[in-house]
């Protein structure tokens, strides 16, 4: 075992520190609930990061790990299908990569949008369509942190994909866990900044022990996820990816409330980015049934 | 022991509920998705609270001398209950009759009673409460905005924030500093938001527009009778209106009703069938009915006379507890609600994720029962 990143991998994370460094002060002056980027989107997929994972020197780790630092920006672009799941679908699929779990098509959809591709994942095939405008009604008033649109209505006349559909589902797992490490790690570096800087009772409020055990807590789950996320990417098992979703997911659940709890007010002002993670976090809580989703596909995958 | 509510409980309820049904707009579930704070539900209060006042139901539970009926704390509890289930028709208005109104009647000068019980019993008034300041939330006994004393005037310089309703609202309960003593150094002055050197600025939040703001007050001219209480007593005073408050907002109510409404959608779309999902249910619903019962025997000794302290806490946070849990369980099972799909859960889930923090945050709730109620001895300072 190695656990170390790669050279190529040191290189593609400090070329994206580089390219997103320009973005770091984004204004959230009106910007709402999202704060997607189409400047962002494209730099980024000009400059072939969201095709890391057709490179099978470079693998789905490496585009995990593309993922997961992108994540951790205010910013929000649909990286983790693209980069997880299309390297299984072909490189010309129009982005953004939407995917609807099959029979849960009323959920809202993370940045669908006219011309979008969405992927229809159902227990046994896999079919893609083009959205149209008619078949898209965006939501802009969701209290998730994506651009997220609502279908309207499913063609029968889809491509199909012969490709198994536990394939797809699991690296869904996988760009689910590699995006929530992200997050989590963001909101947990911007809660450590808050209750270091902010000051009552004549202290900071990181002196309370209180505080300090439960954003602990927060660092091992944060980093639990991105370790289980970072080794299904490489086994690509769906046990391996079942656990990592459900890490992730319940993870979420458990820090989403302490981090806003420990911001006070602050954390619930649209002029501070940490609903800009939280708001994502709880948007990927309710992916593939949530928690029970995953907890029965790791329990079948494990011991059948 | 006797669980059961009275008859005269139960008609009052189904009075309520009728007058609800009744009055409230068709549209009402996606109207009410704004904040209680927002312009357009504060301008509905003003009509519904007069419907309120002319039958009787705005403060039942006031003394029979100041327009009210002199009704129970069970029967204050319902009305709160069928209120904050329908989303807060009433607005802002609530926290007039929880406890702004009940803390004039207790410590407010003839003349302060008579300016403003009368437009409060009537539907008319809103306030606000500038309690909390940039550096003084939890630890609110450090603020710093100042009434300087200047003959029969104070002159108050500082800064408020959070304040929910200040964009819209008349009066201000205002909590300042009249001397440097730490909790004994602090007084309470009834300021008219149109006085000059006030001003507001609204902050954009997770939980809708309008709710909370900055109020900035600039050399603000008060007279010396618009001081509540003495001068110091403010500590003393806000006590008793943090208890009105905090047992003013029936969150367990709404929480239920949330996830009753959410497991009814599910049923509807099939999707009430593993053992995950129902599991996930149960347990939310064990922890709404903790909360109810843990509020209901605060209620109970209320009802009785008696004094009630540090339990107040428990109750508080088992509400927390609850809130949280079905807050989690509808994002996770019924992601929709939090896009437009359910109005009626949208709503519950922004008022639900400030319950630990709005009117006093959870941790401090936590250190009080540690203290008060565990009696565990405290951290070293
Ligand atoms: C929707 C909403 C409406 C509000 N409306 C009003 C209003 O109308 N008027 C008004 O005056 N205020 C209002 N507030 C402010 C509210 O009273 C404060 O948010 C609350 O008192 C907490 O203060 P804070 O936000 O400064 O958090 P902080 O005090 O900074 O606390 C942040 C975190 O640190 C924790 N913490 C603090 N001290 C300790 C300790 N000793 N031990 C352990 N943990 C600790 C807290 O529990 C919390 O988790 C409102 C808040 C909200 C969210």
């Amino acid at each position: 075992m190695d656990l170390a990143l790669t050279d190529d991998q040191v290189a593609i994370l400090d070329a994206i520190d580089t390219l997103t460094r320009p973005y770091a002060g984004a204004s959230l002056h009106e910007a709402g609930f999202s704060l997607p980027d189409a400047q962002l989107d494209r730099d980024l997929a000009e400059g072939g990061f969201l095709d890391i994972g057709f490179d099978p020197d470079l693998g789905a780790v490496s585009a995990a790990l593309v993922v997961e630092r992108l994540a951790r920006l205010p910013q929000t672009v649909e990286a983790a299908a693209s980069a997880l799941i299309r390297p299984l679908l072909g490189d010309d699929l129009p982005r953004p990569l939407c995917l609807v779990e099959e029979g849960r098509t009323t959920r809202p959809v993370r940045f669908l949008r006219e011309g979008a591709t969405v992927l229809i994942v159902g227990p046994s095939s896999v079919s893609a369509f083009t959205a149209t405008a008619a078949q898209v009604r965006a939501e802009p008033e969701a209290l998730y942190g994506y651009p997220m649109a609502t279908l309207l209505d499913v063609p029968t006349d889809r491509t199909p994909h012969a490709i198994p559909a536990d394939e797809v589902l699991t690296r869904w797992r996988i760009a689910l866990a590699a995006e929530a490490a992200g997050l989590l790690a963001a909101a947990l570096d911007s809660t450590v900044a808050h209750v270091t800087d902010r000051q009552q009772f004549g202290r900071p409020l990181a002196t309370f022990q209180a505080l300090r055990h439960r954003l602990a807590e927060a660092q091992v789950r944060a980093n639990g996820v991105r370790w289980l996320a970072l080794k299904a990417a490489a086994t690509l098992g769906p046990g391996d990816a079942a656990l990592a979703a459900l890490h992730a997911q319940e993870s979420a659940r458990a820090t989403v409330y302490d981090f806003h709890q420990f911001f006070g007010a602050m954390g619930v002002t649209l002029e501070h980015p940490l609903h800009l993670w939280t708001y994502r976090l709880k948007a990927l809580i309710g992916d593939l049934r949530g928690r029970g989703g995953q907890a029965l596909a790791a329990a079948e995958a494990l011991w059948g | 022991m006797d669980f059961a509510w009275t008859e005269q409980e139960t008609a009052f309820r189904d009075r309520l509920r009728a007058l609800l049904a009744d009055t409230l707009p068709d549209d009402w579930e996606r109207f009410s998705q704004h904040g209680p704070a927002s312009p357009a539900l504060t301008k509905y209060a003003e009509s519904f609270c007069g419907t309120l006042a002319e039958q009787g139901l705005l403060i039942p539970h006031w003394p029979v001398e100041l327009g009210g009926q002199g009704l129970d704390p069970w029967h204050q509890t319902i009305l709160a209950e069928e209120m904050w289930i329908a989303g807060e028709p009433r607005g802002g208005q609530y926290m007039n009759v929880n406890w702004i109104g009940p803390t004039l009647i207790r410590y407010g000068s003839p003349d302060q009673q008579a300016r403003y019980l009368p437009p409060i019993a009537e539907g008319k008034a809103l306030w606000c409460q500038g309690f909390s300041e940039p550096g003084s939330g939890s630890d609110l006994a450090s603020l710093r905005t100042r009434a300087e004393r200047d003959g029969d005037t104070y002159r108050v310089n500082g800064q408020k924030i959070w304040t929910s309703y200040a964009g819209l609202a008349d009066t201000c309960f205002l909590v300042c500093r009249t001397s440097d003593d730490r909790k004994r150094g602090i007084s309470i002055l009834l300021v008219p938001m149109d006085t000059p050197g006030i001003t507001v600025r609204q902050i954009p939040s997770l939980i809708g527009e309008g709710d909370i703001h900055e109020v900035f007050f600039d050399d603000v001219t008060v007279p010396v009778t618009a001081r509540l209480g003495d001068e110091g007593q403010a500590w003393e005073i806000i006590g008793y209106s943090l208890t009105n408050e905090r047992l003013g907002i029936p969150r367990y109510a709404l929480a239920r009703a949330a996830l009753d409404r959410a497991v009814a959608v599910l049923k509807e779309q099939g999707e009430f069938d593993g053992e995950a999902v129902k599991i996930e249910a149960a347990h939310a619903a064990a922890l709404t009915e903790a909360a109810r019962m843990a509020s209901y025997a605060i209620v109970d000794r209320r009802a009785k006379g008696e004094a009630i302290g540090a339990e107040s806490s428990s109750a508080r946070f088992a509400t927390v507890m609850a809130e949280r849990r079905v807050c989690e369980f509808i994002v996770e099972y019924l992601p929709e609600a939090l896009a437009d799909a359910h109005p009626y859960l949208k709503m519950h889930h922004q008022r639900g994720i400030v319950a630990g923090i709005a009117a006093g945050a959870a941790e401090i709730q936590l250190n009080i029962i540690a203290t008060d109620v565990l009696k565990l001895p405290r951290e070293p300072r």
